[in-house]
């Protein structure tokens, strides 16, 4: 088949598509394309102050970066991380948005109670939240007359890290869960009330289910913003923090590289390793979504 | 109806209430302000009309805006100080020197300052020193000048002050589990014991005395040179932490810390503010800080005394070499890239000179880069003593530890591997030794990637 040729009138709407579309595509290539090359090309160099004077070293920054213990120490933080917002994330969210979509008096006041940690400054929460934490005055060892270093233990303070991800993301999770309730048909509760099907029933048999779409955005979307965490470890661990190596997320270590030691392309190289890594997962999702999701 | 209406308008004014509170909360915190100063600053700086400087030091803002506003009033051109905190001013002053906009006039620091000098990021300050018949190079402290000198001869920032260490106590601690309080005579090792009796009196309610592996100039580093070793050797080529004189004085230091406030608690809440809290006895403080302590709810209690010494003799007297001060000098350096270089100039020039460097000191800013200049700082605090900051020029000083990149090993230091796993388990010698040995590799590694 031979290239066709545009009428006028066609070729008119394809420029007036290109102008509609500029603004986009120059932001886009601009902010995110041309980053994205040039961290490439920096993961292959030994960078210079400033940006300037640019050694081409092949793949030494690579094996520097994959033999280094603190990389996979760090990935396996995030890992961690990420398997405590996710899951609890999406399923307290999950719960709530169910009660919250009933009509009960007030439902409007606590979808806003809910969604404040979301318009919150995580720059604020993550303070807020160290001085809950403290060990010497902290409001929990206070409240539960106990004595535990909640964030410099290595043995929970990732998971004192993962329960903050967790309140701060609910609120949003739920407002995505609610709009996505609000799309199955009243008819098919109405059928099964009068079938005899109690709440917990419709909850498991309709609403999980026909939520599923919903669901598998929320897991897809939340899966990558944990696994690019960075403000709650650098907010709330002190540099000296014995349990810092093991909490600091692959975007933490990739923060000290490249911008507190002035290495950007070590730094280049460790955020290679995370595009890969969230490549793989992707990948496995979008897999998983053939034959987890249920589509009308 | 209207019972939905002003539920959703009560709703809306908390929503913007709580944005308004953790807009104020952000502030505050490290990152977000630290971002405000670099974008007001990039956008005033470029006027002419007016000039941004950026500090990381917010106890030293008032002072240094009183000082600025001479000069404007001189000058007629405005002047505006900025505040970024430590962390965040590099990272800031980085982006900045790599995207070319950055603060007019600003600090330099020992860590950086040869990596800005090497890649023209400064204003070269020589044309403008040649023409200023004020300007005598000679009358500051030595050791800054230098180190604001690049390999060629040319000058690009001028010493702004120059800071020395002393050891601060809580006299109502010592009072009260009847340990007497620190004189000059002391040692490391009569701070231990008095540490380790204030630590047990209390059950460990009160610590003795805290310690902070990120503190090193006011801390750990001076142990080291007491007892005789050089963290970074005198050509900034090497190191002997890793000697048995470097392994003593971190010896010493672990001592310390076995009386002292365990590293996970100083994690969490910071040695100065345990301090102010009542809940350690002893600290170790740079001049710099004297403002926030003198400022602090119970600083009627707070006395300084002179730096601990280390009788490496064993003679019972403190001999050459054996009391030692990091000493640190800050400089005032301008953007090579400035719109309006001749007031950026004017301005450190002004900053300075002898009767800002008095005032500096008068006012309890910090003590003077000029010598001889920092007598008025010792009655700056009316009700405090500070003279031990002033006494400890009699002794040696020492100049901060630096290479061409610093903060690499500096950081490397603090993390597992090197000193943490140490002060984290200071009751075993071994692995003090052993970090001491790490440490020696580390800084080796570290300037050998230079």
């Amino acid at each position: 088949m031979g290239k066709q040729k545009m009428t006028p009138r066609a070729r008119e709407e394809a420029r007036w598509g290109w102008l509609f579309i500029a603004p986009t595509m120059i932001g886009l290539i601009i902010l995110n394309f041309y980053p994205v090359f040039n961290t490439i090309y920096q993961s292959f160099c030994k960078t210079g102050d400033f940006g300037k004077g640019n050694i081409f070293v092949g793949l030494a920054n690579y094996q520097a970066v994959l033999t280094a213990g603190e990389t996979w120490q760090s990935l396996w933080n995030t890992i961690k991380y990420a398997l405590i917002e996710v899951p609890f994330g999406v399923v307290i969210a999950l719960v709530l948005a169910v009660f919250l979509n009933q009509k009960l008096k007030g439902t409007s006041l606590f979808r806003t109670i809910f969604f404040l940690p979301m318009v919150c400054a995580p720059a604020a929460v993550a303070m807020v939240w160290k001085w809950l934490y403290n060990q010497q005055f902290g409001l929990f060892n206070n409240i539960f007359h106990t004595n535990i270093a909640w964030i410099s233990d290595p043995k929970i303070a990732w998971i004192s890290v993962g329960i903050i991800g967790v309140w701060s993301v609910i609120g949003y999770n739920m407002v995505l869960f609610i709009s996505g309730l609000q799309e199955i048909p009243g008819d098919y509760y109405e059928a099964a009330s009068i079938d005899g099907a109690t709440g917990i029933n419709q909850f498991f048999n309709i609403t999980v289910p026909l939520l599923s779409p919903t669901t598998f955005f929320i897991v897809q979307t939340r899966l990558i913003g944990a696994l690019t965490v960075f403000d709650l470890m650098f907010m709330v661990m002190d540099k000296t923090n014995v349990a810092l190596s093991k909490v600091q997320s692959i975007v933490y270590l990739f923060y000290t590289y490249a911008f507190t030691n002035g290495n950007k392309g070590y730094g280049a190289t460790i955020v290679m390793v995370l595009v890969v890594f969230i490549m793989i997962v992707t990948f496995i999702m979008q897999r998983a979504e053939k034959t987890m999701v249920y589509h009308n | 109806m209207k019972m939905k209406k002003a539920a959703a308008l009560l709703l809306s004014a908390v929503m913007t209430l709580s944005l308004a509170a953790c807009g104020g909360g952000s502030s505050s915190a490290s990152t977000s302000s630290g971002s405000e100063g670099s974008g007001s600053g990039s956008g005033s700086g470029s006027s002419g009309g007016s000039l941004t400087i950026n500090i990381w030091d917010s106890n030293q803002q008032a002072g240094l805006q009183q000082i600025v506003d001479e000069w404007s009033a001189e000058s007629g051109i405005s002047a505006k100080i900025e505040v970024v905190d430590w962390d965040n001013y590099w990272t800031l002053l980085e982006a900045g020197a790599s995207g070319g906009q950055m603060p007019d006039v600003f600090w330099m620091h020992s860590n950086t300052a040869q990596m800005y000098m090497e890649n023209d990021i400064l204003l070269d300050l020589d044309p403008y020193i040649e023409k200023d018949e004020t300007m005598d190079l000679s009358k500051y402290y030595q050791g800054i000048v230098d180190l604001y000198t690049r390999s060629d001869g040319k000058h690009f920032a001028i010493p702004k002050d120059h800071d020395t260490i002393a050891l601060l106590y809580n006299k109502a601690i010592f009072d009260q589990y009847g340990v007497e309080t620190p004189t000059d005579e002391w040692t490391w090792e009569d701070m231990y014991e008095a540490a380790k009796k204030i630590t047990e009196a209390s059950n460990g309610d009160v610590y003795g005395l805290a310690m902070n592996t990120s503190n090193n100039q006011d801390g750990w580093y001076n142990l080291v040179y007491d007892y005789g070793a050089e963290l970074i050797t005198e050509d900034h080529k090497g190191t002997t932490i890793g000697s048995d004189a470097g392994k003593a004085g971190m010896e010493m230091v672990r001592k310390l810390l076995t009386v002292g406030a365990p590293q996970s608690v100083v994690a969490e809440t910071g040695t100065d503010s345990l301090f102010q809290s009542g809940k350690c006895a002893m600290i170790t403080q740079g001049s710099w800080m004297i403002n926030s302590f003198y400022k602090a709810e119970n600083h009627a209690d707070y006395y300084w005394a002179l730096l601990p010494y280390a009788d490496v003799n064993g003679n019972g007297t403190c001999d050459e070499g054996e009391r030692q001060s990091c000493y640190n000098g800050l400089g005032w350096a301008a953007s090579a890239n400035t719109a309006n270089p001749d007031a950026c100039y004017s301005l450190i020039s002004y900053l300075c000179s002898d009767a800002a460097q008095t005032k500096q000191a008068e006012l309890g800013v910090t003590m003077a880069g000029i010598e001889g200049l920092s007598e008025p700082f010792a009655n700056a605090f009316e009700g405090m003593d500070v003279s031990p900051f002033i006494e400890m020029e009699n002794f040696k000083l020492y100049f901060r530890p630096y290479t061409r990149n610093t903060t690499v090993w500096e950081d490397a230091l603090q993390q597992q591997g090197a000193f943490l796993d140490a002060w984290q388990n200071p009751n075993d010698p071994e692995i003090m030794s052993k970090a001491c040995d790490n440490a020696q590799k580390i800084i080796e590694d570290a300037i050998a990637a230079e």
